[in-house]
């Protein structure tokens, strides 16, 4: 990805979320914008277009009731037209349910990054959003 | 063993250090967090905040080993400071400077360094924030940036303006 290019990343880790956005500037790799939550990615979301997104899908409900709040992508994809190349998105996730992947693919998610997360891995992500390399 | 020279303005950078007031004061959550978090990300037996005083490496902050302190002369840290960019040492045992280090041969085993130095916006650099490994193994350009991102952070909370400041 181009340092021009703008990429949404939605992670509740503070220090995740600041390395990944401070080293993807240094490298020239993208201009990472940051969202600590679901609904912060939402007002995000409402005010500019991004290129891309990594995003961490929080899960809401327990025990039988639990499931995965899925709604910022679906914003994101509703705002595709109908012949627009689907933006990339990865998810972040604690574990890879069937019905987890199910919906992701679904919404054309893709790539799954599941715990623990490092750094590296997730600019590795942004940066191969568009083909290009890191470095 | 090559004990490292001092810097021109060794008596600035010490001025710098000691005015911090963090020398010997208890761990901290916010430094803890970065150094636990660079040894899961390079996964690394040990990871370091150093700060350099006269006579001593002092550890703010550490995962892996329970020394708070060394001699500055066996420190690969004051070798460290004395350049702007992370100082990489692939193997200890290959780097004439290091090889007969107490670090090296000793309990540490230290075979892996790279070391970022804690440059504040004065430019005065007071310690790093380092990684360590009982092998030999070498940093990419993306991990170097990190480590180097990772420092930027330290340098932040050193000086005040905090990660959650900014969130």
């Amino acid at each position: 990805m181009r340092s021009g290019t703008h990429i949404l990343l939605v992670e509740p880790e503070t220090l995740l979320r600041r390395t990944v956005s401070m080293t993807a500037r240094s490298l020239g790799i993208s201009q990472v914008h940051e969202a600590a939550s679901t609904d912060m990615a939402l007002r995000m979301v409402r005010q500019r277009r991004f290129q891309g997104a990594v995003i961490a899908v929080e899960c809401l409900g327990s025990g039988g009731g639990r499931r995965y709040d899925l709604s910022l992508i679906d914003l994101l994809r509703a705002d595709e037209g109908p012949d627009e190349q689907a933006m990339p998105i990865a998810i972040l996730a604690d574990q890879a349910t069937p019905e987890l992947l199910a919906e992701l693919r679904e919404r054309r998610i893709s790539r799954v990054i599941l715990k623990p997360f490092r750094a590296k891995v997730l600019l590795e992500t942004i940066a191969g959003f568009g083909g290009g390399k890191a470095n | 063993m090559q004990v490292a020279p001092l810097s021109d303005n060794e008596a600035e950078r010490l001025a710098a250090l000691h005015a911090l007031l963090i020398l010997d004061t208890p761990p901290e959550e916010r430094f803890d967090k970065i150094v636990q978090f660079a040894a899961a990300e390079f996964d690394v037996p040990v990871a370091v905040i150093t700060l350099l005083d006269a006579e001593r490496q002092w550890f703010k902050s550490s995962v892996g080993t329970s020394v708070c302190e060394t001699g500055r002369d066996v420190s690969l840290c004051s070798h460290a400071i004395l350049q702007p960019d992370v100082m990489l040492v692939p193997d200890t045992l290959l780097d004439p400077r290091f090889v007969d280090n107490p670090l090296v041969t000793g309990d540490m085993n230290l075979r892996f360094y790279a070391g970022a130095p804690l440059s504040m916006p004065s430019g005065l650099r007071l310690g790093t924030l380092c990684l360590i490994d009982h092998r030999p193994r070498t940093l990419d350009d993306m991990e170097l940036s990190i480590l180097a991102t990772l420092r930027d952070l330290v340098v932040m909370e050193l000086g005040g303006a905090g990660v959650d400041a900014h969130a």
